[in-house]
């Protein structure tokens, strides 16, 4: 316990704040629970990340990933725990990454965790944070979870969410199930919608993808991305039209072949999209009830 | 030139018309064979309850696939159709930390290339450097050979993606989905020398989290190997199981891992291989259990 103790004031008294992600290797521990740091550290930034991210690269890419600080754990019969700090630029970041990819119990580390055998995943400020484990999941539970006990405090201060997601209805919304980026990569991850990127999405585009309804019911989805400026917003509904609803290039709504309703429009610079809504008064309602960001007008 | 897949075609339960539809060149444009065989062979004894890979059995497994896959009653007159005595071969394998080929595969592979008459010192085996690695600039031979799993951005990691260490750029190679891995098969060190891909089943991955797109959840024992001569068809049989999988386990919206249109570029566009099933002949050996496809 006074080891913990110590961790915890050593970190609280030296927070990152203005360093780079190689600062960590002073802060962190160099073993825990009798796993012990291996190799050397490693720090990938936006250039080397494809070194070190087999086919996920680009998933980090498409947020304002900065760097990454890797320190990898040996322990009972050659398993090894990976540990992985990105520096996503922002708090609004580190939440998208996080959010994209969220399905298990919270872990109560950091502003938002979840772990799952052999996975904990969480975020704090700028920071996004995962630890792994490649072989047993039950012999590094005990490890994985105190390493994140002992990273959070190193990360600073919190951060705020994106102010985006401040236009999400509340009533009916499912909680920890939204999700916020920017790529098309990270949509089609998440949801499928199109083989081609029919809405248009890139770095400049701030999604929000969340499920609306109660109980085990298959929920609605509601998609809301805003644009750099209305008029991208409003091609991006027509395109999503023409590809998805041609029957609805009218009236923006039509009934699809599982029976449920799917309904979009665009309004200042965003474009929303519900998709499987019940009934087309329920997609109705949850479209009219997004409460779209004004955008500045000189 | 493409047609656009949407959501709703899975809605509608007509997902399998993606392997045929997602992209669509002239088809009349192919001149390489009109079908393809794939031998998809299990064991339960593959593996013991730890995932411990079994050697014995899997030597049995490759030799069964691919004497039945060349129509051979002896392993040694099967690979002495793969490659003569005196060629310089290399096994492309994959090293992925997380899920790496088995080598008690990548050494079932190399024992019979030696009883065909290869050196051992003329046997290259490597990954991530093959484009510098001396054997395999010299090779006439290519044996292709990796695990079976979901991909970020592929959708699937098969055989045609397990040659984008030949290329110069990986990265370059990652636009659309990925859908150009079949020109890798054109690039100079590669052109024409496949003889022969192993897509590995043994623990495939149907799903992928975190940053590293991997966690034990989502693999299972599936105790299989995928082999054929047409890296297209090998992988369209592999994306199939991986879809069965996904069915299984999410449901059909989310069968199709996001979005495999490699595999049919590389039968549209390149005319590398075959990737509609009804033109692939698919012989299952072994093991029923489970099948799945």
């Amino acid at each position: 316990m006074p080891s913990r103790v110590f961790i915890f004031l050593f970190c609280a008294l030296m927070p990152l704040s203005g360093g780079t992600v190689t600062d960590f290797a002073k802060l962190l521990p160099k073993a825990i629970l009798g796993w012990d740091a291996v190799q050397k550290d490693a720090v990938y930034d936006r250039q080397t990340l494809y070194d070190y991210l087999d086919g996920g690269a680009e998933v980090y890419l498409a947020f304002d990933f900065k760097q990454v600080f890797v320190r990898k754990y040996s322990g009972p019969a050659q398993n090894e725990i990976a540990l992985d700090i990105y520096d996503m630029g922002s708090s609004a970041e580190a939440f998208g990454i996080f959010s994209c990819d969220r399905q298990d119990e919270e872990a109560g580390i950091g502003q938002e965790s979840e772990y799952g055998p052999g996975l904990l995943r969480f975020w704090q400020g700028p920071y996004f944070v995962s630890i792994t484990v490649g072989g047993d999941e039950k012999e590094a539970e005990k490890a994985i979870l105190a390493l994140g006990r002992a990273v959070a405090p190193c990360l600073g201060p919190p951060g705020i969410k994106p102010g985006l997601l401040l236009c999400l209805p509340p009533a009916g919304l499912r909680p920890n199930r939204t999700s916020f980026f920017h790529g098309d990569i990270s949509l089609n991850n998440r949801f499928f919608i199109a083989s081609e990127n029919i809405l248009g999405l890139n770095r400049d585009t701030n999604c929000l993808l969340a499920e609306y309804g109660q109980g085990q019911a298959d929920p609605a989805h509601l998609l809301v991305v805003q644009y750099p400026g209305e008029g991208q917003a409003l091609a991006a509904l027509r395109s999503f039209l023409r590809s998805y609803l041609p029957e609805g290039l009218e009236t923006g709504a039509a009934q699809t072949e599982n029976k449920k309703w799917t309904m979009a429009k665009a309004q200042e610079n965003c474009a929303a999209i519900v998709f499987d809504a019940p009934s087309r008064e329920q997609a109705e309602k949850l479209l009219s009830s997004v409460q779209f960001p004004k955008v500045n007008r000189p | 030139m493409s047609k656009i897949i949407t959501r709703r075609e899975f809605v509608k339960g007509a997902s399998m018309a993606f392997l045929g539809a997602a992209v669509r060149f002239p088809q009349e444009s192919r001149v390489g064979p009109q079908t393809a065989r794939v031998v998809l062979i299990r064991q339960e004894r593959a593996l013991d309850a730890t995932s411990k890979v079994n050697e014995d059995v899997i030597q049995q497994m490759l030799d069964e696939a691919v004497m039945r896959l060349l129509g051979q009653d002896s392993p040694a007159k099967a690979f002495s159709l793969l490659v003569r005595p005196g060629e310089v071969v290399g096994i492309k394998s994959n090293v992925w930390s997380y899920l790496p080929t088995p080598p008690e595969v990548e050494r079932g592979l190399k024992r019979r290339l030696i009883e065909a008459g290869v050196k051992e010192e003329d046997i290259g085996l490597d990954d991530h450097t093959v484009r510098s690695n001396p054997l395999f600039q010299k090779a006439t031979s290519l044996l292709n050979v990796r695990p079976l799993r979901t991909h970020y951005l592929a959708g699937i990691s098969g055989c045609l993606k397990n040659y984008i260490m030949f290329a110069e750029s990986q990265p370059d190679l990652h636009p659309d989905s990925c859908a150009e891995l079949g020109s890798l098969f054109f690039l100079p060190q590669v052109k024409g020398k496949t003889r022969l891909n192993v897509l590995c089943a043994l623990t495939p991955q149907y799903y992928g989290r975190g940053p590293h797109h991997f966690n034990r959840r989502y693999v299972w024992a599936y105790k299989g190997l995928i082999i054929g001569q047409d890296p297209v068809a090998v992988d369209a049989v592999g994306l199939q199981l991986i879809m069965a999988k996904r069915r299984q386990e999410f449901g059909p919206a989310q069968e199709i891992p996001p979005v495999p249109k490699h595999i049919q570029v590389a039968d549209r566009k390149y005319g590398l291989g075959l990737s509609d099933l009804s033109r692939i002949e698919l012989i299952k050996l072994g093991w029923t259990e489970g099948m799945m496809i």
